[in-house]
């Protein structure tokens, strides 16, 4: 798979030059740590454990209403963490993508019925409200010069208000959706069994491929990796930052109208917007993005999402009791967060990851 | 130390060339409080190597961050090749021709070789805007080669590589492009004697094509005759001499410097005096 910037790129069929060392070296590896120099190597251990252990402990894991209840969990993670992938690389973080998915939706609502526009101008309208506060967040960090960690924790609490606010702490129906007949926009944004399946694969394909083989991708390594070189060689990095912080925001309003349109309600419920910034994050994380910047894939936080999806999903079926389940969750992140750890160190075959 | 005043003899004035190719006058930049560049007056001809001295904080870096464009100087006038020369940004700069070569080196830890020679240079391919990455790995290797430094594979982040290995990187990066003023700020620092003298060759080399112009900071006195036609020295942000290396010595380098250091002890001492002579007075 295409895993960013770090990772050894396929080796060339050239006799001479570093390619042929390099093939040399992996023939001499064994299978086992050659599958582990992909950066996603580790949490894709971790998920197929998680699976294993989850499908063979109970009889009804692998049924298909199971795994069909997976879906809609893990999906918005992974389009969520796909933006904050970015942004992490950067060195920065953006904690506003929970109140992002809560401010949208109602954006989104308050465009179609109290504005009137049709539902696809109202869903690219509440869109660009969503990556102005992307674009609010960019140019604080980037230009004001104070740290994402603050500024964003300040358009959490501010747009968690507003939201509160604007729709006076009471839950409407969403636009498009009715009990009777699901149509066609709600089911191509959220309403489908599958429509957000294919929104997170669809969007984290596309950003890997972003973050691989293009140059935004090679300046966001840059400016989360050394930003002073970056900005000597001539990035402009305030430019990167602001438009990472822009998809971060614009991914989490997307993610926040698919849920809405699925659940047909809107509600303004900020503590539960706040677990799933949470739960991006640590899909991000144990996907192989490093807090510090200049590192991680795509790829590994969708497959972050999926593990995190099937802990949820497993432990469910398990019938773990709901006092005990943040208790769990908790306890396997950080089994999973050891172990991508120290295979990571396998990997490197040095003393950090 | 950067605020000391200084004699106004000592600055040596503007100077021209019917050839130059840059020329700067009264050249300033201040960060905050700190004077890092106060008058610089500077001329570099054409095919010529400029060779730059200066103590740690003389202010070396600061004016060749201001002549690539990475800084905006607060005052003075600058012309390339007979035009008024005020870059925008690093990427104009390097539209005039001009190219750097950081103290710093200007990588990125977690990029591959190649990808660092070509950050901010990428070759993409057409139509989609994709990272020709075959063509930037061939042509790494090309320029790598042609430094003579072994960087034995160009597909491993350069935090794998040593301090030298990296420096031969930024040195390649600069000089396989088409810049013809190039900036080396302490390109030997890192460089065994080996690796230095390949660098020095590559530079002798660039100078009989007669195309570039370069200007070197140099801590090494032996380099700077070794690969210099003239040599600048910078104290306290302004230049303090001014002389072809033929027609000076690195006796009469030494015997400046020197000289300077005595002088600031002397003052030192004299202030030290002073505080003394006021808490006898207190007391
Ligand atoms: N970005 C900056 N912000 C604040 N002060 C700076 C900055 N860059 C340089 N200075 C200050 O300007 C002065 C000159 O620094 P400069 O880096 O130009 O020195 P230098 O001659 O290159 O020294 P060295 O030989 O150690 O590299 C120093 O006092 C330094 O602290
Ligand atoms: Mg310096």
């Amino acid at each position: 798979m295409a895993v960013a910037s770090g990772s050894t790129p396929p080796a060339e069929a050239e006799p001479k030059g570093p390619a042929k060392g390099w093939a040399q070296r992996a023939g001499a590896l064994s299978l086992a740590q050659r599958f582990l120099t992909l950066r996603e190597g580790s949490i894709i251990i971790v998920t197929l454990i998680a699976f294993l252990y989850f499908a063979l402990s109970t009889n009804k894991f692998l049924t298909s209403s199971s795994l069909k209840a997976l879906l809609p969990y893990f999906a918005p993670f992974a389009i969520m963490a796909a933006g904050q992938v970015f942004v992490m690389i950067n060195a920065e973080i953006d904690l506003s993508i929970g109140a992002v998915y809560l401010f949208t939706p109602f954006i989104f609502y308050k465009l179609n019925a109290n504005v009137g526009l049709p539902l696809v101008l109202a869903m690219i309208g509440a869109l660009i409200v969503a990556m102005l506060v992307g674009l609010f967040n960019g140019l604080v960090v980037s230009v004001v010069g104070i740290s994402s960690f603050v500024t964003t924790l300040g358009t959490l609490f501010t747009l968690s208000g507003l939201t509160l606010i604007i729709s006076h702490a009471t839950q409407v129906t969403t636009p498009g959706t009715s009990v009777v007949k699901v149509g066609t926009f709600a089911q191509i944004f959220g309403g489908g069994t599958y429509s957000e399946l294919f929104w997170a694969i669809g969007i984290a394909l596309v950003l890997q491929l972003v973050l691989t083989f293009t140059r935004w991708g090679i300046y966001t390594v840059a400016v989360g990796g050394n930003r002073l070189g970056a900005a000597e060689a001539g990035v402009r990095t305030k430019l990167v930052l602001t438009r990472n912080f822009v998809m971060c925001a614009g991914l989490a309003g997307f993610v926040g109208i698919l849920e809405a349109v699925r659940a047909a309600t809107t509600t303004p419920d900020p503590s539960g917007a706040n677990v799933i910034l949470f739960q991006a994050i640590s899909a991000a994380v144990i996907g192989g993005t490093l807090l510090q910047g200049g590192s991680g894939t795509v790829i590994g936080a969708f497959i972050g999402a999926i593990f995190l999806g099937i802990l949820q999903d497993g432990l469910n079926i398990k019938g773990v009791s709901a006092n005990y389940f943040y208790f769990w969750l908790g306890i396997a992140i950080l089994i999973a967060m050891a172990f991508n750890t120290y295979v990571s160190r396998v990997r490197t075959g040095s003393g950090h990851g | 130390m950067a605020d000391v005043q200084v004699p106004q003899e000592r600055i040596v004035g503007p100077q021209t060339a019917d050839d130059d190719v840059l020329r700067v006058e009264h050249v300033r930049k201040s960060f905050g409080p700190i004077t890092a560049v106060r008058d610089i007056n500077l001329h570099l001809r054409k095919g010529e190597v400029l060779g730059l001295l200066g103590d740690n904080g003389a202010g070396k870096s600061t004016l060749i961050k201001i002549l690539c464009g990475f800084h905006r100087p607060d005052g003075g006038t600058m012309w390339l090749k007979g035009e008024p020369y005020a870059p925008k940004s690093v990427l104009d700069a390097r539209q005039h021709g001009i190219d750097t070569v950081y103290q710093d080196l200007a990588l990125v830890d977690q990029l591959t070789v190649y990808q660092n020679m070509f950050l901010f240079r990428e070759k993409i391919r057409k139509p989609l805007p994709f990272l020709a990455n075959h063509i930037m790995r061939r042509e790494t290797r090309k320029a790598l080669e042609a430094t003579g430094i072994n960087i034995p594979r160009i597909d491993v982040p350069v935090a794998r590589l040593s301090g030298g290995q990296r420096q031969a990187i930024a040195v390649a990066r600069t000089i396989s492009g088409d810049a013809d003023v190039i900036l080396l700020d302490e390109p030997l620092a890192a460089m065994g004697a080996k690796e230095g003298a390949l660098i020095l060759d590559l530079i002798a080399r660039l100078k009989a094509e007669g195309r570039v112009s370069i200007i070197m900071i140099l801590h090494n006195y032996i380099h700077v005759f070794q690969a210099c036609d003239r040599v600048s020295l910078i104290q306290d942000g302004v230049i303090a001499f001014d002389r072809p290396t033929a027609e000076t010595s690195v006796e009469e380098l030494n015997e400046i410097v020197v000289e300077e250091y005595r002088r600031a002890r002397q003052a030192a001492m004299a202030e030290e005096a002073g505080v003394a002579r006021a808490e006898d007075n207190g007391a």
